[in-house]
């Protein structure tokens, strides 16, 4: 038997069939691999909140910065926006149970106008919200919101220490707004 | 050279340029002179699937345009102003993200291959010498690497022919490709960036936002010449019963009721004009309403006003 040189692949077929082989096992594991999670989805590490300041609604004054050794809440919402009447209850809720425990939540109003939020804010039962309008959308875009309604969490130094892309529910106010609240 | 070789050269060579033309010219995003369509041309919207900032109605969109633009007015240059987007939105919000690790493969595998399929080719095609063809050891197969001592395959005429049809075939390829996408972008900088309808729909709901309806509603009017349409009729109604022209409004959604009588949005429109222009009335034709739609999302909120 002449099994030797002539029987081995030719350089060419190897190389092909090597590239062939690693571009099909890229293209699995890209498939496999699915998109990407978002980095905004999860718990980012602690950054420094954008600036957040202006007038509210009620014709007073809401400055973050001005906030410091509160933890605050910066919802980020607008009248048009079904899931946001939804979650403004809840808000409201976790606004009494804890702003004696240093508890501060205040609603950056993306792209509305302030009869539609009086409205809303009327509707569902939070008229005492802080709210701060932004027409154009301007700030919600320097805090990097990707729609609405979407939820951060300030903590006492002025840091974005989790956030929240859709509604927020019970379970997550509590796990990362209450351990960094005040004793009760 | 005999005259038939020389004539596929040049077809080949001609086909070629031909490719590279096309693919240059599609790729050139043509004559855009609005710089913050240029920007936010180069930022991917976050809430939309595959769609530009400047192309999406989204409203983050919108927001993150009113930026590039205020940033624009503050003399920052667009490489400052994608740089704030990335440290805001992750490389993500690029249109085209620099190309890293495994999607550096992406554009090295297809360069490799094509090196490689010319290196083939070039081997298959090279002109023999003489005594290479008698099928011996010659100078040029001694100059192979050991590993490949198989005695030349003979390469005969059918082995070249395959080599200049497929690659005349992808060359076709291209080219047509190339030329198609020409044709589908050339319109793009012919007509202008957008429908100016939508344009001004979009201009109109921004000022709805802002509170300015007066101005909002004349826009919807100016729309209305265009492309006359109930949708917009309806918001110019909601637009003017905003800006408390409830005579305007009862007006503007008396046309559209006339043209459906059971337009859900038409029936809120006027019910809620009358209870300014004749309250009497108001009632029924807002119940009607809520007899039509009953879980229309203004619902709630009109059986709360018929309540009280």
């Amino acid at each position: 038997m002449t099994a030797g040189p002539a029987r081995r692949l030719p350089a060419g077929r190897l190389t092909a069939l090597l590239l062939v082989v690693t571009v099909g096992g890229l293209l699995a594991a890209g498939l496999r691999a699915g998109p990407e999670p978002s980095p905004a989805a999860g718990d980012p590490t602690p950054v420094p909140a954008p600036a957040l300041a202006g007038a509210t609604l009620d014709g007073g004054r809401f400055d973050l910065a001005g906030a410091r050794g509160q933890v605050v809440l910066v919802n980020v919402f607008a009248s048009w926006c079904g899931p946001c009447r939804d979650e403004l209850p809840l808000l409201a809720e976790a606004a009494r149970r804890w702003s004696p425990r240093g508890l501060r939540i205040v609603g950056l109003n993306l792209r509305d106008g302030p009869e539609a939020v009086r409205a809303l804010l009327a509707e569902t039962g939070v008229a005492d919200l802080t709210v701060l309008p932004d027409p154009d959308g301007i700030r919600a875009v320097a805090w990097g919101v990707r729609g609405v309604p979407e939820t951060f969490v300030v903590d006492r130094d002025g840091r974005i220490v989790a956030r929240r892309q859709g509604v927020v529910d019970r379970a997550w106010l509590d796990r990362w707004v209450a351990p960094r609240l005040a004793a009760p | 050279m005999s005259p038939r070789r020389s004539l596929r050269l040049l077809v080949v060579a001609a086909l070629l340029a031909a490719a590279a033309v096309g693919l240059l010219r599609s790729s050139s995003s043509g004559p855009d002179t609005d710089p913050v369509r240029t920007v936010a041309g180069g930022l991917r919207c976050p809430a939309c699937q595959g769609e530009s900032v400047a192309d999406s109605a989204s409203p983050i969109a919108a927001a993150m345009r009113q930026s590039v633009a205020e940033q624009l007015a503050q003399g920052r240059s667009p490489a400052e102003i994608r740089r704030w987007f990335v440290e805001r939105y992750g490389t993500d919000v690029l249109a085209d993200p620099p190309a890293r690790g495994v999607s550096l493969l992406l554009w090295a595998v297809p360069a490799l291959a094509l090196l490689a399929a010319g290196a083939a080719a070039l081997r298959t095609l090279r002109p023999r010498r003489p005594e290479e063809a008698a099928g011996r050891a010659g100078p040029v197969a001694r100059r192979r690497t050991p590993g490949s001592a198989a005695p030349p395959t003979p390469r005969g005429p059918t082995a070249r022919r395959l080599w200049w049809v497929s690659s005349a075939g992808v060359t076709l390829l291209v080219v047509a490709v190339a030329v198609a996408a020409g044709q589908t972008g050339r319109p793009a900088p012919a007509a202008p960036p957008a429908d100016p309808v939508a344009v001004t729909l979009q201009l109109a709901r921004d000022l709805e936002g802002q509170q300015r309806y007066d101005a909002a509603a004349a826009l919807y009017r100016e729309a209305l010449r265009d492309r006359p349409d109930d949708g917009i009729q309806l918001r110019l109604a909601f637009a003017l019963l905003r800006a408390d022209d409830a005579a305007g409004a009862e007006r503007a959604v008396r046309e559209v009721l006339a043209r459906s009588p059971e337009s859900p949005d038409g029936l809120l429109v006027l019910g809620l004009a009358q209870r300014r222009t004749r309250p009497a009335e108001a009632p029924s034709t807002l119940r009607r309403f809520l007899t039509l739609a009953p879980h229309h999302p203004a619902a709630a909120e009109i059986r709360r006003l018929l309540d009280s």
